[in-house]
């Protein structure tokens, strides 16, 4: 575990290097062919390293808020969903760690993800999704996961890596639409006038400033991908099933994800990594097996099954009999002082229907929405929203007056 | 802003897997600015307008209440559209695109309700669902019939 | 010269070792005496959810006399209880209590679906959680801080400024283990 905050804290700041290194570069280029001068190139280098202090200490102060922000993720109260806010405090007494805040994206798609600069100012988001198809048990494997990313600061380098290539990925698609008006205003100017050997100069420019973003988000994006993909999961994994002693409660959670068909609306290629699960795959795909930045699903449900404990080196010892790829991860989970952590039983998990599970989706979404419930005498439920204009209701089955506001 | 996007919308109606209701804000498409209300009787789901007392009911609910798309679609198909109503033309509250008229009962005494032409669900003025129910259009022992008399039944 | 200047980097990386040393032992110490105040609030918020508890069962279950009668009996002797020892007792008896109720709601569908109730079962549930959560959180705490104490260098620092080993919080009897994991 701490091997990994270690390393962790050593790739956030390789990262950050990276970056200046790619975008002084990046400046170099486009001083030169601005100015034709080394000065004019040196000041291109201002320019990126400036840029670049920019892009580090807005991830640094706010990276988390950007991610929140961009997945639609709304604070909540303990009053919109008290076993979620119960499960998250569970798991922050069980790993030491303090509360972090909790966050509901509306989205019927199951996932959840972690974000934030410290374990201070940490994160947690889960979507309504999640929250209408899981029972307590596996609510709390999932939470167990995202606070064990919390514990190992996987969340730093995810935020710092996320804001660095979305920075790239906006820049590269402004640069283009940029010059697809340009080329399209140029064409048109063309058949008027004849000299624009200037224009056709800076559209040169501009063309090769975006074919290298072009070129340098993707190559960023793998880095990510890398980087982060399957050992920072595998370890959550292992982390989360030590924090609950219940392994099971993240597996049948991890199924029940798989078993979703719809992609997550709020999430994209940059944030892709940050969920539990990959939102954007697609069922049946095999191939994204190999490049897929999680692991395959079943692979880790397997493992998770597999553990005769609940230790990381029971998760060892399940990874390197169920794991199709030859690598262990013994070097890392193995803890000088891990002993023995015995497995717990799970409490009973009662079934939810499928209508009542879209019910409960529903439901959620709308209390985030700051929807208003009132529950009649007479059984009939009346779920007010916010912008309604009268300040009472009648119920139309049983003529009782309800005040709303 | 939190509203859930029509696209998302469309596409939990179109997979057919995790059916689900409009979540987020509906204006009523006659009273055009006034919020509509959600009742909620036995896990059946209506939206409602105070000001007019129309009634929405959503495809996502009649999947859900009728147990599978095809039915859903199928009790649609069997109302027939309405060629020379000229009743004014209302905006699907989901969508926002102009409904079809359709005419649902007897040919002698129709009812005319509007239906979304995507599929996004059903719209009844105040009065038209009991008519609509009471002329046996729906099937009787259907449970949106029954909830829906059963909510209404004083009016 | 040199000589001198390569023994005061030493002397200063020493002392930078030690203060390090010094402050993660603290940093330990402190989180095994916060896993173990944490213990003690959750155990608080169990004695102050039961009375609520009682007061919405109680309609619903006229024939449970003795049952309530036991929790708030086990409840007072808990809330009394001094010392680790007999607090850890009194605890044990009053989870066993509240197993035993939970088991009984079941054969009361009325009260499972009252609103009211199931916001305090699942409090209550919580709690139950939060406070084996907070036993194994102070369990490992404590490990992390006994093998600092025990192991090279980290001894010798420990020794120096007084940092003992704690003990391992465990129920003495072993069959209190699994009462808070009763199944809700």
């Amino acid at each position: 575990m701490w091997e990994q905050i270690r390393a962790n804290k050593r790739n956030s700041i390789l990262l950050l290097m990276l970056m200046a290194v790619v975008l002084g570069a990046l400046g170099f280029v486009l001083g030169m062919a601005f100015v034709r001068h080394p000065a004019g190139g040196l000041f291109g280098v201002a320019g990126a390293l400036v840029l670049w202090l920019i892009l580090a200490s807005i991830s640094f102060s706010s990276g988390d808020q950007i991610f929140l922000a961009a997945s639609k993720a709304v604070p909540v109260t303990k009053k919109v969903h008290p076993q979620l806010f119960n499960v998250v405090e569970e798991m922050s007494i069980a790993s030491g760690l303090p509360m972090p805040k909790v966050y509901i994206i509306n989205d019927p798609a199951p996932n959840a993800f972690a974000t934030g600069r410290s374990p201070e100012s940490a994160s947690v988001a889960v979507t309504a999704g999640l929250l209408g198809k899981l029972n307590r048990d596996e609510l709390q494997g999932v939470i167990a996961h995202e606070m064990a990313h919390i514990l190992h600061r996987d969340i730093l380098f995810v935020t710092i890596a996320g804001v660095m290539l979305g920075a790239i990925a906006l820049m590269s698609q402004v640069f283009l639409r940029g010059m697809f008006y340009r080329s399209m205003m140029g064409g048109s100017r063309r058949r008027y006038s004849s000299n624009s050997s200037g224009g056709g100069q800076a559209q040169l420019v501009m063309l090769v400033i975006a074919i290298a973003c072009a070129i340098l988000a993707p190559i960023m994006a793998s880095l990510l991908y890398f980087a982060l993909s399957r050992r920072r999961e595998y370890l959550a994994d292992a982390g989360g099933a030590r924090l609950t002693r219940y392994p099971e409660g993240l597996a049948s959670a991890l199924e029940k994800i798989s078993q979703n068909t719809i992609p997550l609306e709020s999430a994209n290629k940059v944030t892709a990594p940050m969920y539990i699960a990959n939102p954007l795959q697609k069922k049946g795909m095999k191939l994204s097996n190999l490049s897929s930045t999680h692991p395959p699903i079943s692979e880790r449900v397997k493992i998770l099954r597999g553990m005769g404990g609940a230790s990381l080196t029971d998760y060892s010892q399940a990874y390197q009999k169920f794991s199709s790829h030859k690598s262990s991860l013994t070097s890392v989970t193995a803890l000088k002082s891990d002993e023995p952590v015995a497995l717990r039983q799970g409490s009973a998990a009662g079934f939810v229907g499928r209508k009542k599970q879209a019910r409960n989706v529903g439901d959620i979404m709308r209390k985030v929405n700051k929807y208003k419930f009132i529950n009649c005498d007479c059984e009939l439920k009346m779920k007010v929203p916010p912008d309604f204009k009268a300040n009472a209701v009648k119920c139309p089955r049983c003529k009782t007056v309800h005040k709303v506001k | 802003m939190h509203r859930m996007s029509r696209t998302a919308f469309k596409r939990s109606l179109t997979i057919r897997k995790w059916p689900i209701t409009m979540i987020g804000e509906m204006n009523c498409p006659v009273c055009k600015n006034s919020a509509m209300v959600v009742l909620e009787l036995d896990e059946v789901e209506v939206d409602y307008c105070f000001d007019c007392q129309g009634i929405w009911l959503d495809a996502g609910e009649l999947e859900l209440l009728l147990d599978g798309s095809h039915v859903a679609n199928a009790l649609l198909k069997s109302f027939r559209p309405c060629t020379d109503c000229s009743e004014e033309k209302r905006p699907c509250p989901i969508c926002l695109k102009k409904m079809q008229k359709i005419s649902a009962g007897s040919e002698s005494e129709p009812i005319i309700i509007d239906s979304c032409k995507k599929a996004h669900g059903l719209w009844f003025d105040a009065g038209e669902l009991q008519n609509v129910i009471s002329k046996g259009s729906l099937d009787a022992g259907n449970k949106i019939n029954k909830l829906l008399s059963d909510i209404f039944k004083e009016q | 010269m040199i000589a001198m200047l390569i023994l005061l980097a030493i002397i200063v990386a020493v002392i930078l070792a030690i203060v390090g040393i010094y402050n993660s032992l603290v940093r330990l110490r402190n989180q095994v005496d916060n896993s173990w105040s944490q213990i003690d609030v959750q155990l608080k918020r169990r004695h102050d959810l039961i009375p609520n508890l009682i007061e919405t069962a109680k309609g619903y279950m006229q024939h449970e006399r003795g049952t309530f009668e036991a929790i708030t009996q086990a409840r007072s002797q808990a809330m009394g209880a001094k010392g680790v020892a007999e607090s850890g007792k009194a605890e044990g008896i009053l989870g066993a209590a509240l197993g035993k109720f939970m088991l009984t709601v079941e054969a009361y569908p009325d009260l499972k679906a009252n609103q009211n109730f199931l916001a305090l079962q699942e409090e209550l549930s919580s709690t139950e959680n939060k406070i084996a959560f907070a036993r194994q959180s102070y369990n490992d705490q404590v490990l992390f801080l006994n093998n600092k104490t025990q192991m090279f260098p980290s001894n010798v620092i420990a020794g120096m400024f007084n940092f003992t080993k704690r003990d391992f919080f465990e129920l003495e009897n072993p069959e209190e283990k699994n009462v808070p994991q009763v199944k809700f």
